[in-house]
């Protein structure tokens, strides 16, 4: 019969502490005590029975029963003494609770190993995975390109447009900020435009230059792209005077332009 | 074992397979289908020659984690130029920055008649396309969404790495 860390065996009336290995004889009122609150252990054992004989007739005063309780408890220790349940004026109560603890113990004994091992597999799995996220979102982190300059240029009629260059470097843009300051000065020169946005960017080889002009027409969101390739050197990839050849203010801008572009041949 | 220790492994547990299924989730799921349509006017100034005039409408369909890019171009009587066809797969999307990573898997291109000139834009993409593959013999493209409009069907999107800003239709 084990008792928190003790185990109580019956036929030899000892109690042996399984920690320091301790072997406690218990004396006769101890026995007897111990006997019947494991008898019924769960329920309360009034204090007659408890003073009464139990193998023989012989008798145990209050004194002696309250004196072998408060030595059994001192035995079992500050950890398992509560495991003996004083019931006011009733008597005694052996307690299943520890005992049953006790039982959870061995149960967790037994799977304490493969539980942690299944959760160091767990974890383990876990962490790769999350290591495995982590790194498919850092692996391949591209920093977006942020504007070179914004410019805005106000029309004559109050119209404003806005020139957003863009380049991948900070470095040689002089190119592309001449190119933004020539669409920006024929943005001015026109009456009015169609567009609210225009977007530059200069290839990396400074071989191409792109437009994307951006805008609204009767509620019609509009978009022209324009692609110049210049081999030459010095680059001339755009002026005032071939920006109005493809009729760069126009709201009708690619049959506009087409035209413009035959006419200028 | 104590029952405040139960509960920590519980909890613990509870927090890998959730962490568990999070990642799964991220790695497996699908990139969202999107197709964008590009329409360029493609100008080309050369010494002692008139400018050459093209145009060139780009496709760019991306579906189920796999990317195909066309380039067509066209001269003004709308005579086929030559045809640049990529196609590869979506790395990764990074919603949050509105940028798309895509890696070129294969590449095919297509002149126009002998009797036609080739675009110089054709000519420049070409080379670029080429110079960029990297040792597994993919091209990496990264697109970012520079302006977007969803009501009015439309986007500013920037190639990198041959800082192309150029604006699209967005196709549903």
């Amino acid at each position: 019969m084990q008792l928190g860390h003790c185990r109580f065996n019956i036929d030899n009336g000892e109690l042996i502490n399984q920690e320091t290995g301790v072997v406690w004889h218990l004396p006769r009122a101890e026995l007897h005590v111990l006997t019947l609150l494991v008898e019924y252990q769960g329920k309360v054992v009034a204090k007659p029975l408890l003073e009464s004989g139990h193998e023989d007739d012989s008798h145990l005063s209050s004194a002696s029963v309250a004196r072998a309780i408060f030595t059994l408890r001192s035995f079992l220790g500050p950890q398992y003494e509560t495991l003996i349940e004083t019931v006011k004026g009733q008597g005694y109560l052996l307690r299943h609770h520890r005992a049953r603890k006790e039982t959870d113990n061995k149960l967790g004994r037994v799977f304490i190993r493969p539980l942690q091992a299944l959760l160091v597999v767990i974890a383990l799995i876990s962490v790769s995975l999350v290591s495995l996220w982590w790194f498919n979102q850092v692996g391949h982190a591209v920093s977006p390109t942020m504007p070179l300059s914004i410019e805005t240029a106000t029309l004559d009629s109050g119209q404003q447009v806005d020139v957003i260059l863009y380049s991948p470097s900070n470095t040689n843009n002089e190119l592309l900020i001449d190119q933004g300051q020539q669409l920006t000065q024929s943005l001015l020169d026109c009456t009015e435009t169609v567009w609210n946005r225009a977007f530059l960017s200069l290839s990396h080889d400074k071989q191409v230059l792109n437009i994307t002009l951006r805008g609204d027409y009767f509620g019609q969101s509009i978009i022209r792209n324009l692609k110049i390739s210049d081999l030459r050197q010095p680059k001339r990839f755009i002026n005032p005077e071939w920006l109005e050849q493809v009729n760069i203010c126009d709201s009708l801008p690619v049959r506009l332009a087409s035209s413009h572009r035959t006419q200028g041949r | 074992m104590a029952r405040k220790g139960l509960w920590a492994i519980n909890i613990v547990i509870l927090l890998c397979l959730l962490a568990s299924i999070g990642a799964i989730y991220s790695l497996t799921s699908k990139a969202p289908s999107f197709m964008l349509s590009c329409s360029s006017e493609l100008f080309n100034h050369e010494v002692g020659t008139v400018d050459s005039d093209h145009y060139l409408l780009v496709d760019l369909v991306s579906k189920d984690g796999l990317a195909q890019i066309n380039y067509r171009y066209y001269d003004l009587e709308g005579n086929s130029a030559g045809t640049l066809a990529m196609t590869g797969k979506v790395n990764k999307i990074d919603a949050q920055r509105q940028m798309y990573d895509i890696s070129v898997t294969t590449k095919q291109e297509y002149l126009g008649g002998s009797s036609f000139e080739t675009p110089a834009h054709y000519e420049y993409l070409s080379y670029v396309s080429g110079i960029n593959l990297n040792k597994n013999g993919m091209h990496s493209l990264s697109i970012q969404v520079l302006e977007r409009d969803e009501t009015k069907d439309y986007a500013v999107v920037l190639f990198q790495p041959s800082n192309t800003v150029c604006g699209c239709r967005l196709v549903h």
